[in-house]
């Protein structure tokens, strides 16, 4: 006997943005990222299309970061203090979509690195690898407000990903963009309320719409990780049902928020019964960030190459038509 | 027993003394003075409006919220200040609890709705409450010998066509000699008293005055009283002000506190609302060189904990969930019962209510209107401390109600007031240079914003970019954009140019507050439309009643969300709906009946369970809301 599928139309899709430009483009890149276009929920592809499967974004700090010793041997203390070098590995041997690059020791608590050093370093990793680049600043609203801009002039044309806009502090950002024609994280606290405002915001300083991606503030497995699927699940609702506000891809930074839950760091003598830390870890940061690809998300941002690679065959096969 | 020790406490520029035992607060000797200050906390010394500057003596001072820069100057709370010497007392006028000078302003520009003047009465049949009759008797004689009273039934039950006449006592009393007095010709008055005439007053020979009775609002925040000549249904006479339960708090949550927690509470605030009305009353008596035996007949409408505390009934489970009144139709008594001025024997009708959030206050307005009779869908919307909705046409009518705080009333913002003389009602500011142009209530100096303002303010402070859609304060080059003691303000009005000498601004709070405020309103209305699932194109008409003066910048109030995006034509102020509406339960006994009915065939939705409605308030917390399409009509 014939089944007939249920299927859902839906009267729109999420927003497509790009992010990279080539040399045609008014860039350097080799290659660039276009993500969203999503007709349907996730992965859902016998009733939509998903032009474009999601990416993995890995991350790079601009200083040897306070890692996990176990996180920091898959580098090495030599590459971990040359961005340049830390992203082309990224790229070469894990193959990362997009590096995002954390100027962290911009922090005026940490080496307060100038804004002049900041570009900079930004410069250099565009050098190296060819792919797009998401360059996050230090989350320290006042310093941010002078690096960002700096690194956008830098690297104007580059059409890179620059974070984060919040709604307490989105206007210098967002101008930058505007000027030196790049997109623009938006970070809401997991709250679809302010999502949207601070996307409308943005926009309302003239930002097209297809420059902004959506960060909905993430938290790991295990750390109200399901506050965040269904605050995602109602932002691809939104945007398939119409709204334009809700429409655009979103960013998941499962790097930092896996890596900084107990499970993924305490070792074995301390929890015997939860097996070696190594091991664990990887699979706590790909397991959270599967758990987002099938939220929705568009860009994963991710440290460790193991669950890089983990996540990567999920997406393969994620994206192996199911239509009936 | 030793008396405790007595100081002096005068009051400038009044020049008010007062002899007040030891302790006494300078609040409570205020209003012993005969001088009302304002209050809206209840003197707990949070709500710093009450600030009174010490001139001569040592007060014992307490805590309380007021800046330190003031302190400095010698200001003190006048709640938190006990008296412990002689003093003297400046009292400033944003302190004090004014006349509430009732606004009339006709800006003729179609999206300022100025009041609609079409008469409400002219929809039901003219029978009133209360009228005199002229009768001529025939003497007794030895032949003739039935008693004064009988001699006078016969002749009232033919004219007004009736057998169920009876007469009050007091009247009675009086009765042989008046008609006697009067050579067998009396006017008498004859009052509907639940369903049966009752003859209140015989006055001999033929009187001149005709019967009078007062439609009454008996609101949160102020009260209005209107004399009614009742032979004609013409408005002789208005006066508003004020509620003296203001002294107990803002808003009605505060007063129920008030009435159930202390001792002779419940007296308290009914002898202060009574006090009000009675003031209101004994100045139109007066003006008319009336006497109070002339109104026979008092029709009063408030919301229900208003009408709670006005009969002195138990209002504490309105306040507690699951929120139930005592009644919700109310007794009809006599003015006597009550102490209004009034003939004593004058029944006082009270509109029936809904619910305990919506009151007989909404059931008036509607009778001011023709919602309940067209089949047009109308929205109607009474904004004030409580935001109380109705929509729906002749065949359903559904209500809600959302509490908006006291923000449009003029609480809980920095430089709030009511719609009286000296309040900002409009402003203009320049794109570029952000100064300030702005007009007052009745044309006097600044002394604070209105409702009316306030929501122009934010429409304006938003479209010249000085706010975010947010409601967040921008940096911009100007001097009236500073740093206050509370965060980001805006100057409205330099101290120069301002009554009583100091900047008024509005506050990144203040900002914050009427976001709030008008979110929660228009939540309701989106809850209430999307219960009945009507959109935007299916509302015929919209009616605005309540508390932002006499008009309402139509432009304005879409542009930050308060009110539906629909075309302004559609829209129409009908100020103070609910002493329009007991107007008309006086002067027409069908009109009441219509009132009960509405009253009883309205369904209530309950928000608080609505889940929809806090989605609706999120959504709603933005200049003008965060779905753009629900309005299509704001520049983008």
């Amino acid at each position: 006997m014939p089944v007939e599928i249920q299927k859902e139309r839906y009267t729109s899709k999420v927003a497509t943005v790009t992010i990279g430009a080539t040399k045609e483009q008014g860039g350097t890149r080799t290659s660039v990222v276009t993500v969203g276009g999503d007709s349907t929920l996730p992965f859902l592809q016998f009733e939509g299309e998903i032009p474009n499967p999601p990416v993995i974004a890995m991350e790079v700090v601009d200083r040897n970061p306070d890692w996990n010793l176990s996180l920091k041997a898959e580098f090495g203390d030599d590459i971990l203090s040359d961005p340049a070098k830390w992203a082309k590995k990224c790229v070469d041997e894990c193959g990362a979509q997009l590096i995002y690059l954390r100027l962290q020791s911009a922090d005026p608590e940490l080496e307060n690195s100038s804004p002049e050093k900041c570009a900079e370093t930004v410069r250099k990793v565009l050098g190296a690898v060819g792919v797009p680049l998401i360059v996050q600043g230090c989350g320290v609203d006042e310093k941010d407000n002078v690096v960002m801009p700096m690194v956008a002039e830098a690297a104007a044309g580059e059409n890179l990903l620059l974070g984060t806009a919040e709604q307490d502090n989105y206007k210098t950002l967002t101008a930058a963009c505007m000027v030196h024609k790049h997109s623009v994280v938006a970070s809401s606290p997991i709250d679809i309320n302010i999502c949207k405002q601070l996307n409308i915001l943005i926009n309302e300083m003239n930002l097209p719409l297809d420059r902004i991606i959506i960060d909905p503030s993430v938290g790991a497995l295990g750390y109200g990780i399901e506050y965040t699927y269904s605050i995602m699940e109602r932002i691809r609702l939104g945007a398939l049902q119409g709204d334009r506000m809700l429409a655009m891809p979103v960013i998941c930074n499962v790097a930092y928020e896996a890596w900084r839950a107990k499970e993924a760091n305490a070792g074995e003598d301390e929890f015997p019964g939860w097996g070696p830390q190594a091991e664990r870890s990887v699979l706590w940061e790909a397991a959270t960030a599967t758990n987002f690809l099938q939220a929705g998300g568009h860009i994963i941002v991710m440290r460790h190459p193991k669950a890089v690679k983990l996540v990567k065959k999920a997406i393969d096969d994620l994206m192996v038509p199911n239509k009936y | 027993m030793v008396e405790a020790k007595k100081y002096r406490v005068r009051f400038a520029p009044d020049n008010l003394s007062i002899e007040v035992p030891a302790g006494t607060d300078l609040h409570r000797a205020a209003a012993m003075a005969g001088l009302e200050l304002r209050s809206g906390c209840g003197g707990e010394g949070t709500c710093g409006r009450c600030a009174v500057l010490i001139k001569e003596g040592k007060p014992q001072v307490g805590q309380g919220n007021l800046g330190a820069k003031y302190r400095r100057e010698g200001y003190v709370l006048a709640c938190r200040t006990l008296v412990t010497d002689d003093l003297v007392v400046e009292v400033p006028a944003t302190s004090r609890l004014s006349e509430h000078q009732l606004v009339v302003d006709k800006i003729g520009k179609r999206e300022i709705l100025a009041e609609q003047e079409a008469d409400p009465l002219a929809r039901y049949p003219i029978d009133p409450f209360s009228r005199k009759i002229y009768v001529k008797l025939d003497p007794p004689t030895l032949t003739e010998n039935t008693s004064d009273l009988s001699r006078l039934l016969v002749k009232v039950r033919q004219e007004i066509g009736r057998e169920d006449v009876r007469i009050d006592l007091d009247t009675l009393r009086a009765l042989p000699e008046t008609l006697r007095q009067g050579e067998w010709a009396a006017t008498v008055t004859v009052s509907d008293y639940d369903g049966n005439s009752e003859i209140i007053r015989v006055e001999p020979g033929r009187s001149e005055k005709p019967a009078y009775g007062l439609a009454i609002d008996i609101g949160t925040t102020s009260n209005v009283v209107q004399l009614v000549d009742m032979s004609t249904g013409v408005i002789v006479d208005k006066r508003g002000t004020y509620n003296r339960q203001a002294r107990y708090g803002d808003d009605v949550i505060t007063r129920i506190i008030h009435a159930v927690d202390g001792k002779d509470g419940l007296k308290q605030l009914q002898d202060a609302v009574l006090e009000t009305l009675n003031d209101l009353i004994d100045s139109l008596l007066a003006a008319g060189e009336l006497k109070p035996e002339d109104v026979g007949y008092v029709v009063t409408a408030g919301n229900t904990t208003m009408t709670h505390l006005f009969l002195g009934l138990n209002p504490r489970y309105i306040r507690l969930e699951p929120y139930i009144p005592a009644a919700t139709s109310f007794p009809i008594v006599r003015a006597k019962d009550l102490g209004l001025h009034v003939h004593p024997a004058a029944p006082v009708l009270s509109f029936p209510a809904v619910a305990s959030y919506v009151g007989g206050d909404i059931v008036s307005g509607l009778l001011a209107t023709d919602i309940a009779d067209a089949g047009a869908v109308s929205l109607f919307m009474d904004f004030g401390t409580n935001g109380e909705l109705v929509l729906g046409n002749r065949e359903w009518l559904v209500t809600c109600s959302c509490s908006m705080g006291p923000c449009f009333e003029g609480g809980g913002i920095a430089f709030g007031m009511r719609a009286s003389p000296g309040a900002i009602q409009r402003i203009k500011i320049d794109p570029r240079l952000f100064d300030v142009k702005l007009s007052t209530v009745g044309g006097d100096n600044p002394r604070g914003i209105c409702g009316s303002g306030l929501v122009d303010s934010l429409a304006k402070l938003r479209e010249v970019g000085i706010i975010d859609r947010a409601g967040k304060f921008q940096e911009v080059k100007s001097d009236r954009r500073r740093e206050g003691t509370d965060g980001p303000e805006f100057v409205l009005t330099w101290g120069r140019e301002a009554h009583g000498g100091r900047d008024i601004v509005i506050t990144e709070s203040d900002v914050k507050n009427l976001i709030r405020a008008k979110g929660a309103a228009y939540a309701a209305v989106r809850s209430m439309m999307r219960s009945m699932s009507i959109e935007l194109d299916g509302l015929d008409r919209v009616f605005v009643a309540g508390a932002f003066g006499n008009y309402l910048n139509v432009r304005d109030s879409v542009e930050i969300g308060m009110i539906p995006d629909v075309p302004p034509e559609k829209y129409q102020f009908i100020g103070n709906s609910s002493v329009k509406g007991a107007r008309v339960a006086l002067m027409s006994k069908k009109a009441w009946a219509v009132a009960e009915e509405l009253a009883r065939k309205m369904t209530y939705l309950e928000l608080s369970v609505d889940p929809g409605y806090m989605d609706d308030f999120m959504s709603a917390l933005f200049l003008p809301h965060t779905d753009m399409s629900l309005f299509p009509s704001v520049r983008r």
